[in-house]
């Protein structure tokens, strides 16, 4: 029955990666018979590499994807170090869901609008000061040709991710256990920090870690966003090329997107590469001297913040503002014609993109479950690389070899084919957010429950899953929060019968009306906002109901038996 | 016995031919069909227009238009390749799409297309034959699409900023080079700032006939090289020494209105005035065309070879060709995309669109032939 199971999930999110890969391979080598290519040929990636500026776009994307994942691994190091469990802690976790829940599109409006030449902080530095900027000057932060502005919006997106993931890893990490050991050692905080919590973190960090630094390589819209585009990342000149009108040059774009793969494949080697060595090669800074540097988190969790939630009110002001011109610090007039021209079509989409977004989550997270379960128990397993497929190839690369095999199986059922799709490409994200818990349980809890005569089951659920209850509840909202975010599998499998908030909100954002662009982002935000919220409530409430479970609680002797029922 | 089979044949051809003439037998199976139209979504007024006109169509005929908003046609050109693959010639999923130039091309070379249609449309009586409605981008159409507006490639300036602009390209230079910073154009292959440099080349050349020749045949280097000259003087000055461009039209637009440029383009010459009642761009800018005259071209509606309602598309393009449906987009307050019918059957104030000198498009292998060279040019 589990194995049965487990080829079914195999079935359903490992196998359909074939078809789509042997789409885009055969395309990268020129087999297209529909647009009458039909001989085997390396002309598309004879292209490929002679594209002036290939090597610049390459390596922008090197660069903006390794840089921004280990500035947000070090930010978010830095606020655990400064802010884990002390009084400040709360608030931490109190705002986490509402940063988690603003999407990358509407952070990168955001961003651009604060920061852009003409954006909040010019107008407001010229109204205050009266100073005046040349365009040049100003500029370094969006479409800047060196992608700094890309690479600094993408390691701030990051960090509330990175963050939410080290929760459930430190948890059960037991720092309170292993700052006892280390202060007694004559270590100070932030030095145990560095030196004891860093290298476990980070090893138990790698999919996390991984989900990042793919997606900082793949991302399309953000990049267009805040990205340079002569030359743009290598990302965004492959969704130029299968945006191109003329078929024959299919070949083209299918072999940048190999490229992009074999790019993308490469970093995760190289994050990889720097866990194993941090943790293991050069590991003489983990016990040479006792004194150290504290990074200043607080500050950076501020900064953070400040930022995200400035969104927010200022989405709302752009919603409303009919004319807002520059160097204005507020608008001149004022309408709500925006929201009424859009208002009677939002009610099916918001609740169509909520049925598909909770079919989603439940789905997934079950399967995540699953897998991981089997992981445990069975050597022979699916590697979490190939697991991790979905996330590293641009979407629109894979999604026409999925489409062909989906219409050859049924070409009617469009609600199937989405949700399937949107399960397709939120497993990895799912199942990659579990795998830090999963690894870092402790396996005798379970060992214990079945000694004592529980079925596996039972312990499952009566043991694991509720020390696990966090992390699997936070693995529910991101797969949510993944179906919320589907663009091109929404639109393309849907065939156009299926109309969600972000394919409305990614179709009106083309046109630059920011006003538009506005309600959609905050709707786009507001959803996974209310699965993130619920998610960290239930967890809360878990916890609080949890009356300090002996397991919790191994300093004190004999805690079992206080609660034993008295026998006179 | 062949006679027999001939007989049959011409008999079936003759049924065939009927079924295919008679509109009222279209309108008949049309009644109560979804069309699923492929557009592009991100312009508000647009996609009201059409919600309007879905209102119109369920009313009249029976028919509802279903706007699925697309950021780019390529989108679902995609899908369509993958039905084609899959052998998928009936029940198709897309009905209508709206598109022209290079898209139409690769979609009526690779047989996507339904067709032809066009001229058993009833409202393609009105349409303006003087306009190049039977070619797109100089390939002939042979009925597979028919037009919906006109395109033509205007600049917008604010009089208050700038009172006296540019009224040719070797003026915009002396312009630039006297105002650094305040002059660009979208990043080709963005649609329009391909079209900037056809446009550019045509005054370069006056017009030099080669340009509707095919580029195998011509000297592409020597016809090209003042186009050259002309944006490597130009880039010196232009809004971030030519390094970064804008994405498209829309962001010129909001440069413009921004104050980083002094001038931003369009495709069409009536955007000012809805951008002025939306909000996004200063009461005191107008539209205008180089003195000679504006690149023109014309955007289409066109039926996917395998679409599931062809009937209810066909009802529909006849109605977004009808004089009540183009009045109203040529409507300066709802979109102001200016008509493609003859002016006697406008109403309103798409009447009153007058048209810029119109300079015809270059052979479409130009289009790309420019874009490579830009591209190894300026493109990293």
């Amino acid at each position: 029955m589990f194995r049965a199971t487990y080829l079914l999930l195999i079935c359903i999110v490992i196998i359909p990666t074939l078809p789509g890969i042997i789409g885009v391979m055969l395309s990268s080598f020129s087999y297209i018979p529909p647009v009458g290519l039909d001989s085997l040929s390396l002309q598309g990636y004879a292209d490929v590499l002679n594209w002036p500026g290939i090597s610049t776009s390459s390596l922008l994307t090197l660069f903006t994807a390794l840089t921004s994942t280990y500035l947000a691994l070090t930010i978010c190091f830095a606020i655990l170090q400064n802010l884990w469990r002390n009084k400040h802690w709360k608030r931490v976790e109190l705002v986490l869901s509402p940063l988690l829940a603003v999407p990358h599109v509407a952070f990168a409006i955001g961003f651009a609008f604060l920061f852009a030449p003409t954006g909040l902080t010019t107008r407001v530095i010229s109204t205050l000061f009266g100073v005046e900027f040349d365009d040049i000057s100003t500029s370094w932060l969006v479409h800047d040709p060196y992608a700094i502005g890309l690479t600094l919006a993408l390691a701030l997106k990051e960090v509330p991710f990175l963050l939410l993931m080290s929760i459930p890893i430190l948890q059960q990490l037991e720092i309170e256990k292993l700052s006892k050991v280390g202060s007694s050692l004559g270590y100070s905080p932030s030095q145990l920090w560095i030196k004891v919590v860093l290298p476990q973190w980070l090893a138990k960090m790698r999919f996390p870690l991984f989900a990042v630094v793919a997606y900082a390589s793949s991302v399309v819209d953000f990049a267009l966003i805040l990205g340079p585009n002569t030359p743009p990342t290598l990302a965004m000149l492959v969704w130029q090329w299968f945006n191109d009108p003329d078929l024959q040059l299919l070949p083209r774009a299918a072999s940048g997107a190999i490229l992009l793969f074999i790019l993308t494949s490469f970093l995760l080697l190289l994050v990889l590469l720097i866990e194993k060595f941090a943790t293991h090669y050069f590991k003489r800074w983990q016990y040479s001297g006792r004194a150290g540097i504290s990074l200043p988190g607080a500050s950076f969790f501020g900064i953070i913040t400040l930022l995200s939630i400035a969104i927010f009110p200022l989405m709302l002001i752009w919603s409303y503002a009919q004319r807002w011109r520059f160097p204005d610090i507020m608008p001149s007039r004022f309408s709500d014609r925006f929201w009424e021209s859009e208002w009677p079509s939002f009610l099916p989409i918001i609740s169509q993109s909520i049925a598909i977004a909770l079919i989603t989550a439940m789905v997934t997270l079950c399967l995540a479950v699953l897998a991981h379960e089997y992981r445990i128990k069975n050597k022979l397993h699916i590697p979490g690389y190939v697991v991790a497929i979905p996330m590293l190839i641009p979407q629109l690369s894979i999604l026409f070899g999925l489409q062909i095999a989906t219409l050859y199986v049924s070409s009617e059922s469009y609600y199937l084919w989405v949700i399937w799709s949107h399960i397709f490409f939120a497993f990895p994200f799912v199942y990659l957010s579990l795998d830090g818990p999963w690894k870092s349980y402790n396996q005798n809890y379970t060992r214990a429950a079945l000694s004592l005569g529980k079925s596996p089951l039972q312990a499952f659920f009566m043991v694991k899953s509720r020390l696990l209850l966090p992390s699997i509840l936070y693995a529910w909202a991101i797969g949510a929060s993944v179906s919320l975010a589907q663009y091109l599998p929404t639109l393309i499998l849907g065939g156009g019968r299926i109309a969600t908030v972000t394919t409305e909100a990614v179709a009106l954002s083309s046109g630059f009306d920011r006003r538009v662009t506005a309600i959609y982002a905050l709707w786009q935000a507001l959803l996974p906002f209310v699965f993130f919220t619920t998610a960290i409530l239930a967890s809360r409430l878990q916890h609080k109901a949890r009356v300090k479970p002996a397991i919790y609680q191994e300093s004190v002797p004999n805690d079992a038996t206080s609660r034993k029922p008295r026998h006179p | 016995m062949t006679r027999l089979i001939t007989l049959i044949f011409s008999l079936l051809t003759v049924t065939h031919l009927h079924a295919n003439n008679s509109w009222e037998e279209i309108t008949n199976k049309a009644d109560g069909q979804t069309v699923y139209f492929h557009a592009w979504g991100g312009s508000q007024e647009i996609n009201n227009y059409l919600r309007w006109a879905n209102s119109q169509l369920q009313q009249q005929h029976g028919v509802t238009l279903k706007h699925v908003k697309v950021t780019d046609i390529a989108e679902t050109t995609a899908r369509l390749i993958a039905e084609k693959a899959a052998g998928k010639n009936s029940g198709g999923s897309v009905d209508m799409v709206w598109i022209n130039g290079e898209n139409f091309k690769s979609m009526k070379s690779n047989k996507l297309l339904f067709g032809p249609f066009v001229d058993q449309l009833p409202s393609w009586q009105y349409v303006d034959q003087s306009l190049p409605v039977d070619s797109d981008f100089s390939v002939p159409t042979d009925g597979l699409e028919a037009p919906w507006g006109v395109g033509q490639l205007v600049f917008i300036h604010d009089t208050q900023k700038l009172n006296n602009p540019p009224a040719s390209f070797s003026e915009l230079l002396s312009y630039a080079k006297a105002y650094p910073n305040r002059i660009t154009y979208p990043k080709p292959p963005a649609f329009h700032g391909t079209s900037f440099l056809k446009a550019l080349l045509i005054e370069l050349t006056n017009n030099d006939e080669t340009l509707s020749q095919p580029t195998e045949k011509v000297d592409f280097q020597l016809i090209t090289a003042p186009l050259w000259k002309y944006l490597d003087e130009l880039h010196t000055v232009a809004w971030r020494k030519g390094t970064q461009f804008p994405s498209g039209s829309a962001e010129t637009l909001q440069l413009l209105d921004d104050g980083q440029l002094d001038l931003a383009i369009t495709f069409n010459p009536n955007a000012v005035f809805s951008a002025q009642e939306n909000g996004t761009l200063a009461d005191s800018t107008v539209a205008y065309a180089m003195d000679t005259g504006a690149l023109s071209n014309i955007h289409f509606l066109a039926i996917p070879w395998n679409a599931s309602a062809s009937e209810g598309a066909q009802v529909a393009i006849n109605f977004l060709l009808s004089p009540e449906a183009q009045s109203r987009k040529g409507d300066l307050k709802i979109w102001g995309d200016p008509s493609v019918l003859q002016n006697q059957y406008l109403t309103g104030t798409a009447k009153n669109t007058q048209l810029f000198k119109s300079i015809a498009e270059p052979h479409p292998s130009w289009q790309v032939a420019l874009e490579t060279e830009w591209q190894k040019r300026y493109g990293n």
